[in-house]
């Protein structure tokens, strides 16, 4: 499937690093720059292709037209991306992931709020879940340091934020039209609708502003939103290598079985190569992270690295929610004229003590309508039928994007599916995941209070579609399926015998590799989680920084 | 409302193409002013049309525009007038820029003139309006897949007909026709904040 060109770059490894990260995306590259930064030798091997920033029109486009799907906007799928789903839910894990400098984040909608101080302590607060080994106050300093570093616009001043030291880098964006028609609902019902955090550049940073393709995801054609191959560039400035188009096909470990030696990795003329360091950081995301370390099977390790505690793959998760879409006639201007898809929400509900207690996280939609350009070819009608029938409907759409709360459980797993295999021979990953009534009572909490939102405006729900309806799931439009928020798998936790990783995200079974990404959740918050493991990261790249140094 | 290459040009922005190699000399000292500025004249006409844009368009060429012109005649509505300017300024950049963009119209167009003769006994440019639509009405055209790399009509939708229609509908000009000025897939700025109805 894929269309870009394999590139002519050096594939061969970089003698002697002090640091080789696998995966380009957000987990490894602020981690990368800042240790480059600070001197180290990084190098960082990328499964995906260097996309070039040209042709995000032409994948913009693809995104538009109806009869291309989300996977090939980034060139997903083929036997590459393979995998298997055992959920009860359908999970399209290659329409919601992107391989290449910038990860995911390339795909992403920018949506960055923090995790809140009860989602580290939910099992004290709320007898669910576990408790992190770390709280929101030792990831604070965090958070502030990646929002500085990616750019988010977002609100000094607005309720139901976990506290913060320090306004945000940029103001928020703009109040939309359609901001004001949630407000003037959130009046009336009691419900607090404030901006939200989106890493998208207003003007201050130092790379394109917006302007309002209302395309965020999957595609920013300006380079306004925040994708992580900005600092992935950063790292190489301050000397990092990347080396493009090389899975990692296994971890090796020396005879000791204390230390990772080498990481391996195909080129796509089929060569292997062996990428030696002091220490290494797997970032290749929650979905293939896990399977690299079984795949690192040894003698030594028969269930896979770092899997001492029997617990690597499991407690997975991935938010619950939905989408909900409101029909408002008569409206005086268009829902979707704005430009970004996402500007304000309501967290009201997120940590509230009521029931239920579970995370819900409300994005509220700047129009939640295909683009007039996707009804127009999707259309059978042409000339001023057409016209007619686009105009019926543009402009008049608003919606809710739900992220909702899903707990940790052991039956949740990425496993191995040792019956089908990648390009490479290797047993691709299964995703077993089911939601829970604790994710479907805070979904309909959430659809509920936008519901009432929508009919205080005197409209209609049209669409109500997610985990509050997974009786229906065969029904469900792409969107409304599931994937989008892979954590666990790799959890966090001071003891050995129950998690894969300590607070610092090394790994307790070797001595020189960590894990940076959504993996180490050790529950899901409501959360978009990015911004989250991004902070992890920088809070990771310290820990490696001390070590080397010492 | 006559489309003109003002409005081509804003739709160019929408696909990028202005940004692309091979479009500065066609685009001129305007391929820098905003989408934004272009769209303030979307009205202009195309006598508007600056000096250095294409003057010799080789006979092949001027054919296969006027193959686009009509069908973009029949896509669009009938309030709007898609001019040669128009259709050239939109694609002329694409067809000179890639290759196999420009092979898409010339297999395209030899497609098209299949059906119409077929359908009406002569080339699709030559028809009239009402045999135009009854080309598109009694083949797949439309109603038939649309696939990048599939078969004949299939491609002739993709390239031809879905082009032509987001170069209309992901413009100023297109959107205004529904409500906005800022359709999506258009670089139109960001923050439009209207006040709410009373």
């Amino acid at each position: 499937m894929s269309s870009t060109q394999t590139d002519d770059t050096d594939k061969t490894p970089v003698e002697d690093p002090d640091v080789c990260v696998v995966g380009a995306g957000p987990a490894g590259a602020l981690l990368s720059h800042r240790l480059a930064k600070r001197g180290h030798d990084v190098v960082i091997l990328e499964a995906g292709p260097r996309f070039d920033m040209e042709e995000r029109v032409e994948r913009m486009k693809r995104q538009i037209h109806p009869e291309r799907g989300v996977d090939e906007i980034w060139d997903m799928g083929g036997e590459r991306d393979e995998y298997t789903v055992s959920s009860d839910i359908p999970m399209p894990l290659n329409k919601r992931r992107a391989k290449g400098v910038g990860g995911t984040s390339l795909h992403w909608g920018s949506v960055v709020p923090r995790f809140r101080e009860r989602d580290f302590e939910m099992e004290s607060r709320h007898g669910v879940g576990k408790d992190w080994p770390i709280s929101y106050g030792d990831l604070r300093p965090y958070y502030a340091e990646a929002e500085q570093e990616i750019g988010v616009a977002g609100p000094d001043e607005a309720p139901h934020q976990p506290p913060r030291e320090e306004g945000y880098p940029m103001d928020p964006l703009p109040e939309s039209y359609a901001d004001k028609l949630y407000a003037k609902a959130g009046d009336a019902l009691g419900i607090d609708v404030q901006p939200m955090p989106m890493a998208i550049n207003t003007g201050a940073y130092d790379r394109n502003e917006c302007q309002g393709h209302g395309t965020c995801e999957h595609v920013c054609p300006s380079g306004g939103k925040y994708t992580a191959d900005i600092h992935v560039e950063k790292a190489e400035q301050e000397g990092a290598t990347v080396i493009t188009e090389v899975p990692v096909q296994r971890l090796e470990h020396g005879p000791d079985g204390e230390e990772i030696t080498e990481a391996v990795y195909k080129t796509p003329d089929g060569e292997t190569h062996r990428q030696t360091a002091d220490v290494f950081v797997a970032a290749a995301g929650a979905y293939e992270t896990p399977r690299l370390l079984f795949l690192s099977e040894s003698d030594q390790y028969p269930n896979g690295l770092a899997n001492s505690s029997g617990t690597l793959g499991k407690y997975f998760m991935d938010h619950s929610g939905g989408l909900v879409v409101g029909f408002l006639p008569g409206l005086e201007h268009s829902t979707t004229e704005y430009g970004p898809v996402i500007s304000s929400g309501v967290f009201q509900f997120y940590d509230d003590d009521e029931a239920p207690t579970g995370g819900i996280n409300m994005m509220l939609l700047n129009g939640a309508e295909p683009p007039i350009a996707t009804v127009a070819m999707t259309s059978d009608e042409i000339g001023d039928e057409l016209l007619e029938k686009i105009d019926l409907q543009a402009g008049n759409s608003i919606g809710l994007t739900l992220s909702t709360e899903t707990l940790p459980r052991e039956d949740n797993t990425i496993t191995l599916d040792r019956s089908k295999t990648d390009n490479n021979g290797n047993p691709v990953l299964d995703v077993d995941f089911s939601v829970g009534q604790y994710a479907i009572d805070a979904t309909e909490k959430g659809v509920s209070e936008f519901t009432d939102m929508v009919e205080e405006l005197g409209g209609t729900v049209v669409l109500s579609q997610g985990t509050h309806t997974l009786n229906k799931a065969d029904e469900f439009i792409e969107q409304t399926e599931g994937g989008y928020h892979p954590m666990g798998g790799t959890r966090m936790g001071e003891d050995p015998t129950e998690s894969v990783v300590d607070p610092t995200l090394k790994t307790h079974d070797l001595e020189n590799l960590y894990i940076s990404g959504g993996g180490v959740f050790v529950t899901g918050g409501a959360s978009n989680p990015t911004l989250t493991i991004m902070a992890l990261s920088l809070k990771a790249a310290d820990h490696i920084d001390e070590e080397l140094q010492g | 409302m006559e489309l003109s290459r003002r409005d081509a040009l804003a739709a160019l922005s929408a696909a990028g193409i202005a940004a692309t190699a091979g479009c500065s000399s066609l685009l001129g000292d305007e391929g820098t002013e905003t989408a934004a500025e272009e769209t303030d004249e979307a009205t202009a006409t195309a006598t508007d049309a600056p000096t250095d844009a294409p003057t010799e368009t080789p006979a092949d060429e001027a054919s296969s525009m006027d193959t686009m012109v009509a069908l973009a005649e029949v896509l669009y509505p009938s309030e709007v007038e898609p001019t040669e300017s128009f259709v050239q300024t939109y694609l002329y950049g694409r067809i000179y820029a890639e290759e196999a963009y420009a092979g898409e119209v010339d297999s395209g167009i030899e497609t098209l003139n299949g059906l119409a003769n077929d359908e009406a006994g002569d080339d699709f440019h030559a028809l009239s309006a009402d045999e135009r639509v009854s080309v598109i009405e009694n083949t797949d055209l439309r109603t038939g897949d649309s696939v990048h790399d599939g078969s004949d009509v299939e491609r002739v939708n993709y390239h031809l007909v879905d082009e032509l229609l987001f170069a209309f509908y992901s413009s100023p000009v297109g959107g205004e026709m529904v409500g906005t000025q800022n359709p999506r897939g258009f670089p139109g700025g960001y923050g439009y904040s209207p006040p709410l109805d009373q």
